[in-house]
């Protein structure tokens, strides 16, 4: 092969190169069934979206989280909690105000962003207790999607051991 | 070389994933009560430009498109544009909404069953909206997950009606 000749293989060969560039995308495209797939790409399944775990806090009390991250939030009102045993005893909840959020429809609805904690209180719970914590949740992204309400578990074992804290020692001011 | 490799290993990603069957039939062969209670097939409307739209009241995004769809619905609907409404849904609440935002399109109450439906033609994170096109040939022509901006169902409406 002399100069001239390899010099229109290589400009032949970029030729080739650049159409197969503009075509490749474009007949891979027009073979894939078109759905919006750089969004659900970006978008959190529901447990990752709103994490839940639960951790023993006391004798009779459990911290429960939702350890949600940036550009997702959880209703307030859809918020629910049920242990197993049924018979630990699970007081009404106290649940933190949130953040109100308007809704058209709806007016101020409370919203939860970052981390909520919850703290249950197990009235009936025996020391040392297993319990299964049932959460259900329900939120949405800021991305314009919401799920429907999720139920995520977590089992925690109560402390063993006295109930009554040690005295602390008593002060006066006469001795 | 290596930008055609980069090249199609970019359209093949964004055609990767979870593949929605393209022939409607599986969704045009669903049946599901109207919110006053009434069987309604989805078969009556094939041949229509159909876009069925997954939503639920207590999802904000859903409401925000919906006025969108109720001009399109009355702007091209005797042209050949059907919208159709599955609400993942109590009855009660979704008659009220209607009625309130005077829908013009039927709205079907689904359930939760609706979103495992919705998970079959790609709805991977079972999420709402949801919304599935269907030509007139009985093709799912596209499937969206959030809200389908108004330019782009112009465009469908453009192009397939």
């Amino acid at each position: 092969m002399n100069r001239a000749e390899v010099a229109r293989r290589r400009s032949a060969h970029a030729t080739i190169v650049v159409i197969a560039s503009l075509a490749a995308p474009i007949v891979a495209l027009a073979l894939a069934v078109p759905a919006d797939l750089a969004r659900a790409a970006d978008l959190l399944p529901p447990e990752r979206a709103f994490p839940f775990s639960a951790l023993a806090s006391g004798p009779q009390t459990v911290e429960a989280r939702f350890n949600v991250p940036d550009g997702y939030y959880l209703y307030r009102d859809k918020i629910r909690f049920q242990v197993e045993p049924a018979s630990a005893g699970l007081a009404p909840l106290e649940l933190p105000a949130g953040k109100l959020k308007h809704d058209e429809f709806f007016g101020d609805v409370a919203t939860y962003r970052g981390l909520l904690k919850v703290d249950l209180v197990l009235k009936s719970a025996a020391p040392g207790q297993r319990i299964l914590i049932k959460a259900e949740a329900q939120g949405c992204a800021d991305a314009g999607i919401c799920y429907p309400p999720i139920v995520q578990t977590a089992t925690v074992t109560l402390p063993a051991g006295s109930v009554v804290p040690p005295e602390a020692p008593k002060k006066s001011w006469f001795n | 070389m290596v930008a055609a490799v980069v090249a199609l290993a970019l359209g093949v990603f964004a055609g990767s994933g979870y593949e929605a069957p393209k022939d409607g039939s599986t969704l045009l062969a669903i049946s599901l009560p109207d919110s006053k209670g009434q069987e309604q097939a989805l078969a009556q409307w094939r041949g229509k430009l159909l876009v069925v739209n997954f939503w639920a009241t207590w999802c904000e995004p859903c409401r925000d498109e919906m006025p969108e769809f109720v001009r399109s619905q009355a702007r091209f609907g005797d042209k050949g544009l059907q919208f159709v409404g599955i609400a993942v849904d109590d009855p009660a609440k979704v008659g009220t909404y209607i009625q309130q935002i005077g829908l013009n399109y039927p709205a079907l109450i689904g359930g939760m069953g609706a979103i495992e439906l919705s998970k079959t033609f790609g709805n991977t994170l079972s999420a709402l909206p949801f919304t599935i096109i269907v030509d007139r040939k009985g093709s799912i022509v596209h499937t969206q997950l959030g809200v389908l901006k108004p330019a782009q169902l112009q465009g469908f409406i453009d192009k397939l009606l």
